[in-house]
């Protein structure tokens, strides 16, 4: 170490294109790129197992895209955006919905996925809420694992240099303020590196971890958003965060919140209070339990509090009725989940609460993963726009793989006509010093118990159903937070220390938590995932809020934003194409 | 803590091997219902030691990073039901790969040992891409039916480890590789099933396995690699599969 620090020299890698994270977004972008230009020295930059972290493992439902010629594209856009409630950036959705079918087929011929099939052959497509046709593609019922475990066997193939354990912390600029390179901990050893790059593409899965009911997996901690938000980039839609509406209720075992797939509800499972009393009646009549996620959701919501719901905060679902070997075949994984928790899908009803599942806000970009700074993309759950105010089941895993397509397409495009530039010592010494002060104090909170703030703050204010109280006392508890967050201490050596990991994450989330905070506050209307229960109205002008980090440093910086009118660049409101 | 009268069934001890010899290594966490190994773990993280080494990630059963031997058996910590009657469990590291931190393992000589048997899709070049048609190939195929129950490898080493000859390092490909060379040799659409042929025929390859059945009864999804080793010996000699 050299003298005074409390961190080792850092070691220096060069790169063409840096990936940071190895999700499907992360994974189909090497394999763009590397496909594009096989010269190019591409580095994963991954904070958990290469291929096996993130969400994209974890897809059960499946993945929309046209491939009936019945259906088509302006079908999907149209659902997409009826979904979104009209919020969407339309060139990416419109971007999304083409794409979607050739990914489909490269992840068939190329990368060696196999979906399941109707009885003639042809990929089988199943019904998810809120479209109006079959177009789910799918593997049993944990798509994830196919789509994921191939994406990673393709990597033996390209061979691009794996960073496995290596988590990314801040991107950094040159003297002159271009985009030089990235920060990282090589979390085995505890040593900080440098990795300078051409181009760098962020795809770390969004933030929405953050609740006390969530799904997603234990890396999503908003790193990615939170490292462009220092770095002065624009966020969008932060305040759209998506509750699915069936997660698992498991006491205090990790299991709570972890989904029970749309596809039950697609396939017929009903909802009921702990009245027995079918609900979905009074919210939505026509479609029922097929309705859009966010309005399922709130649904569930207002029945809990409403004092409807079970014991343990939850309503039923329940699909027995389709006879249990039914249901074992067509849901076996859905099935051994409710097991393992001492329930049976098969049958009898299983309790379930909304759970915090998919951040819609993110990182603006262009329909090529640009960003507003040179030589820097992002894509997959880390960037806005695509799913405007709520995301069809399906279109998660469609976004993450045609944008991390894209992503490598595009890098593989500019890497050569961007030199490798030398990172300011200086934002590499104030990171690493924010990096490793946990470890460094001898006094402080650990982490673990201001997680547990974060994520009831964010339930119980933040969350399903908002209003003006609750949001401005989240905005003065996240800031006292960030305080407290900044005085954490975590012991133990910097080898392999998850406690530690969790400290960083958990400056991250708060980053995140704070911006959806200001933008949910500064939506007066509700619309999609966003519901105010002071404005139950929806607005008719279409507008959304971008957010900017003010000048002020530290751990509660100003939030600048800027108001903008929704573009109908394809199709308006009322249904007319323009 | 006071020392408060607690009935039996409200507490777990557990065991875990610690890379630091001076780390503490027995500890005593509440028991809550359901519990799941990884639910172990995480208490002793949250109120006992936060720099315990231990990994997980989606906690469902489908990324296969948090595996771990639990009194002996390699399983996935957060698929494991700490059972009703337990007050104390021990936690070990995988078997047969080099401990990074605590039940931390380096997963490199399990993923080298796939990488051995060209573990991707080697596709007829005109028919693959963005541009390609997906293969009509029927649910009810042979090849399905051999295939499809092979598939969902999680890549979490239970097998590898559980495996007496893979986690003692005698130079064996290993069961999880050699389910995939399986997978891949019965797909229609591949053509370099001659080549992994060639490779699962070496000395590290399916002649190593003693059928002890080890691998299959550690599979966590239920896959059943015994089964494709013994295919593969037999497709060796076999043109026709
Ligand atoms: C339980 C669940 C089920 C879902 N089911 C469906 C479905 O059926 N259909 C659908 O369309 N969508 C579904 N989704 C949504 C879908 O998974 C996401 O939309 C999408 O896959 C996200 O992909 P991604 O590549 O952006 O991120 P992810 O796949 O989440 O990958 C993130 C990657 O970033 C890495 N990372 C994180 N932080 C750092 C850091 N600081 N440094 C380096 N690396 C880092 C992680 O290790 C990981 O590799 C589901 C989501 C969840 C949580
Ligand atoms: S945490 Fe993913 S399999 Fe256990």
């Amino acid at each position: 170490m050299s003298p005074g620090e409390a961190w080792p020299e850092p070691e220096t890698i060069s790169t063409d294109v840096a990936v940071v994270g190895s999700g499907g977004a992360g994974l189909m972008c090497v394999l763009h790129a590397l496909s594009a230009r096989p010269d190019l020295n591409v580095t994963i930059v991954s904070e958990g197992a290469v291929g096996r972290s993130g969400c994209t493992r974890m897809v059960q439902g499946g993945y929309n895209a046209v491939l009936n010629p019945d259906d088509s594209v302006d079908l999907h856009f149209r659902d997409t955006l009826q979904g979104g409630k009209f919020l969407n950036d339309q060139r990416l959705a419109w971007t999304l919905v083409n794409d979607a079918p050739r990914v489909i087929n490269e992840l068939e011929t190329r990368v060696g996925c196999f979906f399941d099939r109707d009885e003639d052959g042809r990929i089988h497509q199943k019904a998810f809420a809120g479209q109006a046709f079959d177009r789910t593609v799918h593997r049993g019922d944990l798509t994830g694992i196919e789509i994921m475990g191939r994406l990673r066997d393709q990597m033996f193939r390209l061979e691009p240099v794996e960073l496995e354990d290596v988590r990314a912390l801040d991107l950094v600029h040159d003297r002159v303020g271009r985009l030089a390179g990235l920060t990282a901990i090589d979390m085995r050893s505890g040593r900080p590196l440098v990795l300078r790059a051409r181009v760098i593409v962020v795809a770390t899965g969004g933030s929405a971890t953050m609740y006390r009911v969530a799904a997603p997996a234990r890396e999503k901690t908003g790193d990615g958003v939170a490292m462009c938000w220092r770095a002065g980039l624009a966020v969008r839609d932060m305040e759209m965060l998506q509750f699915h509406p069936t997660g698992l209720l498991a006491g205090d075992a990790r299991m709570t919140g972890a989904v029970l797939e749309e596809g039950l509800r697609g396939a017929g499972a009903k909802l009921f209070n702990a009245d027995g009393e079918r609900y979905m009646a009074r919210y939505d009549a026509e479609r029922m339990e097929r309705s859009t996620r966010d309005v399922v959701a709130r649904a569930g919501y207002s029945e809990i509090v409403a004092g409807r719901g079970t014991p343990d905060g939850g309503v039923l679902i329940d699909i027995s009725h389709l006879g249990a070997e039914e249901v074992e075949r067509r849901f076996p994984g859905m099935v051994q989940r409710t097991r393992q928790i001492g329930q049976d899908l098969a049958r009898a009803p299983v309790r379930v609460s909304p759970t915090a599942h998919f951040h819609m806000g993110g990182v603006l970009i262009d329909a090529d993963c640009r960003t507003a700074l040179d030589g820097l993309l992002v894509a997959g759950e880390d960037a806005g726009g695509t799913h405007g105010a709520n995301r069809l089941g399906g279109n998660g895993v469609a976004e993450s793989t045609v944008f991390g397509a894209r992503a490598g397409d595009t890098a593989a495009a500019i890497a050569p006509h961007r030199p490798l530039l030398e990172p300011e010592p200086a934002e590499v010494r104030a990171s690493l010093e924010r990096a490793y002060a946990p470890l460094g104090r001898d006094a402080g909170p650990w982490p673990f118990p201001l997680t547990t703030r974060l994520k009831e703050l964010m339930w119980q204010c933040v969350g399903v159903v908002r209003d003006a109280e609750g949001l401005a006392e989240a905005s003065k508890e996240l800031d006292v937070l960030a305080e407290d967050v900044d005085r954490i201490a975590v012991p133990g050596p910097p080898e392999v220390n998850f406690g530690w990991q969790e400290a960083m994450d958990l400056a991250n989330q708060v980053t995140v938590a704070r911006t959806i905070a200001h933008a949910a506050a500064w939506r007066t209307e509700t619309r999609g995932a966003h519901a105010r229960s002071d404005y139950p109205d929806s607005d008719s002008r279409l507008r959304y809020v971008v957010q900017r980090r003010g000048a002020a440093d530290g751990p509660v910086s100003a939030i600048e934003t800027e108001v903008r009118d929704v573009e109908f660049s394809y199709r308006a409101p009322d249904g007319d194409s323009t | 803590m006071r020392n408060r009268h607690r009935k039996a069934g409200d507490e777990l001890r557990v065991s875990v091997t610690r890379s630091d010899a001076a780390a503490a290594d027995e500890f005593t966490v509440p028991r809550i219902r359901p519990m799941m190994v990884l639910d172990a773990l995480l208490a002793i993280q949250r109120t006992h030691d936060p720099a315990i080494g231990f990994r997980y990630s989606c906690r469902v059963g489908m990324c296969g990073t948090c595996t771990v031997r639990v009194d002996g058996r390699s399983v996935l910590a957060c698929q494991t039901e700490i059972p009703e009657r337990a007050e104390h469990i021990r936690i070990d590291p995988l078997a047969g790969l080099p401990v990074v931190r605590d039940l931390v393992v380096d997963t490199a000589p399990f993923w080298q040992a796939w990488k051995s048997i060209t573990p991707y899709l080697v596709p007829d070049e005109d028919a693959a891409g963005m541009d390609a048609t997906p293969a009509v190939i029927k649910p009810d195929s042979a090849e399905r039916e051999r295939i499809d129950p092979s598939l969902d490898c999680i890549g979490c080493a239970a097998c590898f480890s559980s495996c007496g000859i893979a986690s003692a390092r005698r130079d064996f490909i290993g069961p999880a590789a050699l389910n995939r060379a399986m997978v891949l040799v019965a797909d229609s659409r591949d053509t370099a099933a001659a080549h992994r042929l060639d490779v699962v025929a070496t000395d590290s390859g399916v002649d190593r396995c003693h059928y002890i059945y080890g691998c299959s009864a550690a599979c966590p999804k239920g896959l059943d690699p015994a089964q494709a080793i013994r295919r593969l010996r037999k497709w060796r000699f076999d043109e026709s599969r």
